[in-house]
């Protein structure tokens, strides 16, 4: 009887320790195709934050992040097209130039900032801009990883791609850029004055 | 041995303990919502959609209970010896029939929404079962060792007046008229008003149409802060051909909008809060009321409540262990989600619904499961920090004049205390604590010279309010007395895939939050809407 009574409350003992470390699971981060990058171009764990800049590992594309804090990277500005040679200058909406800005504003800022830790940054190409589409969203987000690109608006980016010949109702404007819709997922010609947002993309980035 | 197993008594004595396991391993698992101390016993309880089984296995129960006291009345007494030990036995095995009448008692009281506060009579009981567990089966394995498990499962003589076969079609019975889909509800008339008559969502009902409105009063339990959990919630519907109005009041000791402040301290700005790195904020929180429609009334949340940290084995847990909201039908549930500082200044509800689960992302440290927000074309709040971490922030914004945050202040001094644990609320009824993004500017360290000890308001308006899909709900609320009273108005079908029509048969639950995040009231039955001239 005794052996018994040590053997229920061996059991009770056992069961409370199962209890006892078998605490709530603390969910830790998962792999993922993006890599949170800070202004120094160091990589940060993907719940971390603020960030700067996200590497793709899968195109070694690094990308712009876009914030709220109407610095260069505010994701309310909007730009017309410019190169410097083709394009049409200051027609989109920004707090950081006296006048208002275009593509090569942005370009110029963040060079010189140095943004990430490089200075080579550039307009996507469609072909860039389109291997951040993700059909994975919420109802009513633009169609990107939200979680790694807040502030992506619903709206069209602009693309490198010039020289696009206009059709429909821009038509008498000739020529145009690329962009890419994150409503839809789709390109769109747009005509060079138009004020669009602007990703900036840059390939110099080497995964530590 | 006091008793020889017949096959009846074993019949029953398999079913009580079936059903009695069920019973508290679903219970418990249900009590960690309300009583957070018991995730402690996490590992060793279920997870997943567990209501209906506790309510199927409360009708097994009440099944067998019937079915004993018919066996009882049948048999012939096998008493032959009464040594000290039978006694002892005889005397536990009793203490059993107080456990399930208690325990069945408080249990259908709760399941038809009893305004009796029985919870905690409830939850005692199902302890009560958990001590009785020890003593009687361990107390009969001890004495006579495998044999007495043996004997509980195996009958050695025949019936003296066969009862099996009033015990088995009970048991089934009982159990089928379940799984059949039975779903208790509530009617509620919704009256209809001429299109013309002006309903104005303010939370003031003075609107003579409330007046001839039929009510409904149910009592919400499990929720943190209110007195004893437990708040009664009071819900008149209106509706004109095209808009159905709500008229929801609710008791409320305090007027909570001091949602997550922020503080200055010596290490920087912190977030006041006691929980939401868990993502169960307790303390520093805003009032809200959630509503959840449906075109079905399965009892568990429509069936969406889902418990336990990781109650999908393939996705993420969620921190505070409660569990998480999901469809396993395919179906949506639409949510409404008034909250009195995020929300109300923009008179809307926050347009949700429970979903089903969707694929966890990367760079999201909460995984919501089902619970989604309907999209939105424009508008937004904004929560008043760079990125949230439990220590020290950086606030995205501070204010433009000292002017704009000095009202704050006020309640913050040292005499004067907040005291949320004992619902000690301080604040002047008429401060907002929404604040505008225009009225503030970029986080410059430079521009940060306020005090220890500054105050500041969390959430941003950034523009207008929302507008799409996610604005469908207009809803205002007011607090007087220790009474919210909220007003919403939805059109009756909105189009949209992730609203629900308002009609004859659908079904709403209410749910409160007294300055919490998750940690709601909740009532079984559901609210069937009955539209006048539209009966079925």
């Amino acid at each position: 009887m005794i052996k018994r009574a040590i053997g229920i409350v061996g059991l009770l003992i056992t069961i409370s320790l199962i209890a006892l470390f078998n605490p709530i699971p603390q969910e830790q981060p998962s792999p993922s195709r993006w890599l949170k990058i800070d202004a120094q171009g160091q990589v940060m764990s993907p719940w971390s934050g603020p960030w700067a800049c996200v590497y793709d590992t899968k195109t070694q594309l690094l990308w712009e992040t876009k914030t709220d804090n109407e610095s260069i990277h505010d994701g309310y500005w909007t730009y017309s097209w410019n190169d410097g040679t083709r394009g049409v200058e200051n027609k989109g909406d920004c707090y950081f130039e006296k006048e208002r800005c275009d593509t090569l504003d942005l370009i110029n800022r963040v060079n010189s900032e140095k943004t990430c830790g490089l200075d080579n940054w550039q307009l996507p190409s469609s072909k860039e801009l389109l291997s951040l589409v993700s059909r994975d969203t919420k109802p009513g987000e633009p169609l990107i990883a939200i979680d790694f690109f807040p502030q992506t608006k619903r709206g069209d980016y602009w693309t490198k791609d010039s020289q696009q010949r206009l059709t429909g109702t821009f038509k008498y404007l000739k020529e145009g850029t690329l962009a890419v819709d994150f409503v839809n997922g789709n390109l769109t010609k747009l005509p060079y004055r138009n004020a669009s947002f602007v990703r900036l993309v840059n390939t110099g980035y080497v995964e530590p | 041995m006091v008793v020889k197993p017949t096959l009846s008594w074993t019949l029953l004595h398999s079913f009580a303990i079936l059903f009695v396991l069920i019973n508290l391993a679903t219970g418990l698992r249900i009590a960690t919502l309300s009583r957070p101390w018991l995730l402690e016993l996490s590992a060793l309880l279920p997870q997943g959609a567990l209501h209906w089984l506790h309510i199927a296995g409360a009708f097994g129960l009440s099944a067998t209970a019937m079915a004993y006291v018919i066996y009882r009345f049948n048999q012939r007494s096998q008493r032959t010896t009464a040594t000290l030990s039978d006694k002892y036995h005889r005397i536990i095995t009793w203490l059993a029939y107080p456990l399930v009448i208690l325990s069945l008692l408080t249990g259908w009281l709760q399941f038809f929404d009893s305004a009796l506060s029985v919870v905690d009579i409830h939850f005692y009981a199902a302890l009560g079962f958990l001590l009785y567990l020890v003593v009687h089966a361990g107390g009969y394995f001890i004495q006579y060792g495998w044999p007495a498990i043996k004997r509980a499962f195996v009958p050695s003589v025949a019936d003296s007046k066969p009862s099996w076969n009033i015990v088995v079609p009970a048991v089934a019975g009982l159990l089928l008229w379940y799984y059949m889909g039975y779903q208790p509800s509530n009617d509620l008339l919704v009256e209809r008003i001429p299109l013309t008559t002006l309903v104005t969502i303010d939370g003031i009902t003075n609107e003579p149409e409330w007046n001839n409105a039929q009510e409904i009063t149910v009592l919400t339990r499990g929720g943190a802060n209110f007195t004893n959990g437990e708040t009664l919630v009071t819900i008149k519907v209106l509706e004109n051909g095209a808009e159905a109005f709500f008229n929801i009041t609710w008791q409320d000791t305090s007027k909570s909008l001091e949602h997550l402040p922020l503080v200055k301290t010596n290490q920087g700005w912190q977030i006041k809060q006691d929980g939401f790195n868990q993502f169960d904020e307790t303390a520093y929180y805003e009032d809200k009321l959630a509503i959840m429609l449906a075109d079905q009334c399965a009892p568990g949340g429509g069936g969406t409540a889902h418990l336990g940290p990781k109650p999908l084995a393939d996705q993420p847990a969620n921190f505070h262990g409660k569990g998480y909201h999901y469809s396993d039908d395919g179906k949506v549930r639409d949510i409404w989600h008034w909250k009195a500082v995020r929300t109300n200044s923009m008179y809307l509800a926050d347009d949700n619904f429970f979903g089903p689960p969707v694929k966890p992302r990367a760079g999201e440290r909460r995984y919501s499961a089902g619970y989604i927000a309907d999209g939105k074309e424009s508008g937004a709040y904004v929560m008043n920090w760079q990125w949230y971490k439990p220590e020290v922030i950086v606030p995205k914004r501070l204010p433009k004049h000292n002017e704009l945050i000095a009202p704050y202040q006020v309640d913050h001094q040292p005499n004067n205390q907040l005291d949320h644990k004992n619902n000690n609320l301080q604040t002047s009824d008429n401060l907002q604590w929404v604040i505008s993004w225009f009225d503030y500017r970029p986080y410059l360290a430079e521009n940060d010279h306020y005090p220890i000890g500054t105050v500041m308001p969390s959430v941003m308006y950034r523009s207008n309010r929302f507008e799409g899909d996610r604005a469908h709900v207009r809803a205002h609320g007011q607090w007087k007395d220790g009474m919210w009273t909220l007003e919403l108005a939805r059109p009756l079908n909105t189009q949209s895939q992730h609203d629900v029509i308002l009609q004859t048969g659908t079904c709403l639950w209410v749910s409160a939050f007294d300055h919490s995040q998750v940690a709601h009231t909740r009532h079984q039955q559901a609210i069937r809407l009955l539209f006048e001239g539209n009966h079925d």
